[in-house]
């Protein structure tokens, strides 16, 4: 039997998955200890191969088949824009993408002018505002920090993910409209669908009894 | 001046012994093509833009690479073989008399910038059968696939056949809006089963309807999935699209290459001019299809000459990267044989080469100097 390679991202994410995974009999002790420098892990058992990367790299990985599977957020699947299978959505890792700004900034998304948008997707950000408000945009890519370009005045608005929306209180921002609702997914590449089916189907399956249990 | 000595992104020097084994490769391939007594046939690099045109339904427009002549004319750089060789057929050949049976090879260019890691200038190699609306033709294209990839080495691979017209006899019945519609080609797309199940069971449609269509993203895999489909439904045309892959399977048979042949009714494709069976094929070691095909029944209509037409291309570079990942060694690599010689022995060296040369040897001249 072949291995079956599952790239994960890093961070909450991750844990998230690793949950999820042990709860239909897939473990992998390894990649749970924080002090291992190891890159791959594996589960001889079940042969599976694990390994983390960061988001927005994950869509790439199983786009080119260096991973057969993936589990990454909606944000990096959208803004990546890969051919994959988008299999399916697991729940958690629930949040928003979000246009946010200062309340004065609301009437600006009204009237069509030219406004400068900062953020981290700037192409989740351009469909939104070309393909779905007709509103020609000047986008800023940034990458982190985001909520600080509108208060020192590098754009007039914001688009980012909003989870409680904490930050932008305490920064005097607010949520002026949402673009999507996000969350994780499960991708996988679009060969290794068809070249080992069953044992990914039953993975799916799986899932999803645990997810809808 | 700043000297430039590496290529542009996208494409590529091919060299030494991964170019022989290319040339080897494309030798392999061509002799399958000669075998079922397909015709070459070159077209020309570029072409005027109105060939591979939005209404044709080839790669998008924005993939790719165009420029002008003189006259303004907009030109483009052949990103498919299909069009190109339709048009050809449509000028050259009567195809509603008699069936034109037609082979080419050559580089196609898309520029899909947001790919980082792609080619942009791939060798294809194709097929394409004008003028034969048969299942027989169906299943001679796919035997020629099967028969291609065996004769690069390839061992473990698959080709996955679709039928475009099961998924979109159901659509038209469902009557759905434009938006879902889209949606849902979409999800089917992604093989977003449990997206799928949400919107399909959120519109109100009738309970065997709702069924099968939250059943395409599952019909995929051996020919059992053929009576599954069947069964799922009444619609006449749907029906017709079955029995149009078991009459393919059944000929499949004969040529005794049903093993490597699966099927995959969710499967859709960028490319629009489809309108029956579509398939692709897949082998591990390569994220992406080797051969792509499918019926285009419509597209010479575009051309001035109506004409039933089914085609393949084999995607030579991922083929080969294929065999390389999956460390199949069947090239040979003869080395030339090296006859050195001095200023003065010019003469004896010449003949001796050109005798061997004769018999069909490699032979390469070094001159040494005297005395080394």
């Amino acid at each position: 039997m072949r291995y079956l390679t599952i790239a994960l991202t890093k961070g909450r994410l991750a844990q998230e998955t690793l949950d999820i995974f042990e709860k239909i009999g897939v473990t992998c002790e390894e990649i749970r200890d924080k002090d291992s420098r190891k890159l791959i892990f594996v589960n001889e058992e079940l042969k599976l191969k694990f390994f983390l990367a960061k988001g927005p790299d994950v869509p790439t990985y199983v786009e080119y088949g260096a991973a057969d599977i993936g589990i990454t957020g909606k944000d990096t699947i959208l803004e990546e824009g890969r051919k994959l299978y988008e299999v399916m959505d697991l729940g958690f890792g629930a949040c928003r993408m979000c246009v946010c700004g200062p309340e004065s900034a609301r009437e600006l998304l009204h009237n069509n002018q030219l406004i400068r948008v900062a953020t981290k997707y700037p192409n989740i950000a351009k469909d939104y505002f070309y393909n779905k408000k007709h509103q020609t945009v000047e986008i800023i890519k940034l990458n982190g920090s985001i909520e600080l370009a509108p208060i020192v005045g590098l754009s007039e608005v914001i688009v980012d993910i909003v989870e409680t929306g904490s930050t932008l209180k305490e920064n005097g921002l607010k949520v002026l409209e949402e673009v999507c609702p996000l969350s994780a997914r499960m991708i996988v590449n679009q060969v290794s669908m068809k070249m080992e089916d069953e044992r990914i189907r039953k993975l799916i399956g799986d899932l999803r009894n645990v997810i809808k249990g | 001046m700043q000297r430039i000595f590496h290529t542009p992104e996208g494409v590529r020097d091919i060299y030494s012994r991964e170019c022989s084994q290319k040339h080897q490769l494309q030798d392999r391939i061509r002799k399958v093509f000669q075998g079922y007594g397909y015709e070459e046939i070159e077209t020309p690099t570029f072409e005027y833009f109105e060939v591979f045109s939005r209404e044709v339904g080839t790669v998008p427009s924005r993939d790719l690479y165009k420029f002008f002549d003189r006259e303004g004319n907009t030109l483009v750089l052949r990103p498919d073989f299909t069009p190109s060789v339709s048009r050809a057929c449509a000028t050259y050949f009567s195809p509603e008399k008699e069936v034109v049976t037609l082979s080419y090879t050559g580089q196609t260019f898309v520029n899909s910038s947001s790919y980082q890691g792609r080619l942009k200038e791939t060798t294809q190699m194709g097929v394409e059968r004008i003028g034969d609306d048969s299942p027989e033709a169906d299943a001679e294209l796919l035997a020629m696939t099967v028969e291609c990839l065996l004769a690069s080495g390839l061992r473990e691979f698959q080709v996955s056949v679709g039928q475009v017209d099961y998924f979109k006899s159901l659509l038209g019945e469902a009557e759905l809006d434009e938006e879902a519609e889209e949606r849902l080609r979409e999800l089917i797309a992604e093989k977003n089963y449990f997206g799928v199940e949400e919107l399909v069971e959120g519109q109100n449609l009738n309970q065997d309807l709702s069924a099968a269509l939250q059943q395409i993203p599952h019909l995929f895999g051996s020919r059992e999935v053929l009576d599954r489909a069947r069964s799922l439904t009444d619609n006449p045309m749907a029906v017709q699209a079955v029995e149009r892959l078991e009459k393919i399977y059944e000929i499949m048979k004969i040529y005794g290459y049903e093993k490597y042949i699966s099927f995959d009714f969710g499967m859709v494709s960028k490319i629009q001019y489809y309108t029956g069976i579509i398939f692709q094929a897949y082998t591990y070691g390569t994220g992406e299809p080797l051969v792509k095909g499918g019926r285009y029944n419509n597209l010479l209509k575009h051309f001035g000459t109506p004409a039933a037409s089914i085609g393949f291309v084999i995607v030579v570079d991922s083929l080969l990267t294929a065999l390389s990942r999956q460390k199949i060694e069947t090239f040979q690599e003869e080395e030339p044989y090296v006859l050195t010689y001095t200023e003065d022995m010019l003469e004896e060296a010449v003949v001796k080469a050109q005798r061997l040369r004769k018999e069909g040897r490699r032979v390469a001249l070094r001159k040494v100097k005297e005395g080394c």
